[in-house]
């Protein structure tokens, strides 16, 4: 579903819960008279459940779609194994193979990407642009944060990551 | 590391086993101490019994806190000790419940030794590297170092530690600066200008040119990497890089003392580039 020029997503978990909530309420105002006599309201609450979280995704996503230009011009292209606790904070953009994904179901996939010089896992709080599979080889752009805001082992959180088939180019 | 560092780090390693150990005996002899008390017929709710396990808790997490890599399941579990510790509970379930805790517990502690390492860190102020690739590494080359003068040591730190940081321009700026044949030795020298070229092209965002600068085949014993060979130019090129970041990082430990608590809290991006 576009709005404008974000393309919103609604996580799985959301339309179960909406799902559920649906079976729900269909069973209970054929069982129950009092249920039949607030569906007025009881439906547009149900209704909610999917209206909020695409609000949410929209408003993620433009934030996000917003960061991209700037993030573009800060970042710096470095291999993996550049990455450290000492580059907490600073914005950067490697290139690698998707070895495993998690999390697509919540809208907050994680994915594990590894250039030749070692591999980074790499967490994005809102749907990606594009379908990002195991083994497809993407550019990714964020920020290295700590794996648990405070502590843990240097992360990228990725405000972008893009299927990039193209090889690196030699210079002069 | 002298001889005296040498001998006493075994009994140094068998200590810091202890505070692991108690953890276990905390947790269960808190569990059947409550048993005992009870069957002799001591009356008290078996909760209070639990303080065992929260306090290994407490002890667990804080080992956790101590690493270099922190666990937080390790540093979570207070939370439930304390938990187990106010919540009132019947004999039975209480029993049961503290004794799967405190296996839980001596899981975990034995998951924090086995995967995070024995050592804390903090208690060499950071003057002593963690055994393994990397300290081999730095004192096989003191004999090079030792009498490099401090001034460069410092330069060698600086520039190390900005290109850690991802501050390319300025490692490349104190790279530039730094890179002054006039009594610093060969290898140090190459290692600046090597990683100047890095750090301006990475400041740039441009990829490996045709030609790069690299150590001469005399440097090699100084050399923590060897170099894959000319017919795999992109990792020779990633190779170059590794090997003068290592090796400063080297040089400034050796001749810039005070330097050694920064150097010291960059190790794990040291060892990280010693991987093949």
């Amino acid at each position: 579903m576009k709005i404008g020029t974000i393309d919103v997503k609604i996580s799985l978990i959301s339309l179960g819960v909406f799902v559920v909530f649906t079976i729900l309420l269909i069973v209970a105002s054929f069982i129950s008279p009092s249920v039949r006599s607030n569906l007025l309201w009881l439906i547009p609450c149900l209704f909610m459940l999917l209206v909020i979280p695409l609000v949410l995704n929209y408003m993620s996503r433009r934030q996000y779609a917003d960061l991209i230009p700037e993030y573009e011009q800060q970042a710096k292209t470095v291999r993996v194994k550049m990455i450290n606790e000492n580059m907490i904070g600073k914005i950067v953009r490697i290139n690698g193979v998707v070895e495993r994904v998690h999390f697509q179901f919540l809208n907050r996939p994680s994915y594990s990407v590894a250039d030749r010089s070692g591999e980074i896992s790499v967490k994005m709080f809102t749907s990606p642009d594009e379908d990002v599979k195991v083994n497809d080889i993407v550019e990714v752009l964020g920020q290295v944060i700590r794996r648990y805001i405070v502590t843990g082992e240097p992360v990228i959180n990725c405000v972008s990551i893009r299927k990039n088939s193209a090889q690196p180019s030699t210079d002069d | 590391m002298t001889r005296s560092d040498t001998t006493s780090r075994p009994a140094e390693s068998n200590r810091s086993l202890y505070p692991g150990a108690l953890v276990p005996l905390l947790a269960f002899g808190s569990t059947l101490a409550g048993i005992a008390l009870f069957n002799a017929g001591v009356q008290f709710e078996i909760q209070y019994a639990a303080l065992g396990g929260f306090l290994a808790s407490c002890l667990l997490a804080y080992l956790a806190w101590t690493r270099l890599h922190k666990d937080i399941v390790a540093l979570s579990t207070p939370i439930y000790g304390f938990i187990f510790f106010v919540t009132p509970v019947d004999y039975t379930g209480g029993v049961a419940l503290q004794l799967l805790y405190a296996s839980g517990l001596t899981l975990l502690t034995a998951r924090l030794y086995y995967r995070f390492g024995t050592g804390t860190p903090s208690r060499s102020l950071g003057t002593e590297l963690e055994t393994g690739p990397l300290q081999a590494y730095v004192e096989s080359t003191r004999h090079v170092f030792a009498a490099l003068d401090p001034v460069t040591g410092h330069r060698a730190a600086a520039a190390f530690l900005r290109f850690s940081e991802g501050e390319y321009r300025r490692a490349a700026d104190l790279a530039r600066a730094a890179a002054c044949p006039d009594g610093t030795p060969g290898p140090v020298v190459r290692a600046f200008d090597i990683l100047r070229q890095h750090a301006e092209l990475l400041d740039n965002n441009r990829s490996r040119p045709v030609t790069f600068l690299m150590f001469l085949p005399d440097d090699s014993p100084l050399m923590a990497k060897p170099l894959p060979g000319s017919k795999d130019p992109d990792r020779e090129f990633e190779t170059q890089i590794d090997n003068a970041l290592l090796l400063l990082y080297s040089a400034a430990w050796h001749a810039s003392k005070t330097d050694q608590p920064l150097l010291h809290a960059s190790q794990a991006f040291a060892m990280k580039l010693l991987t093949p």
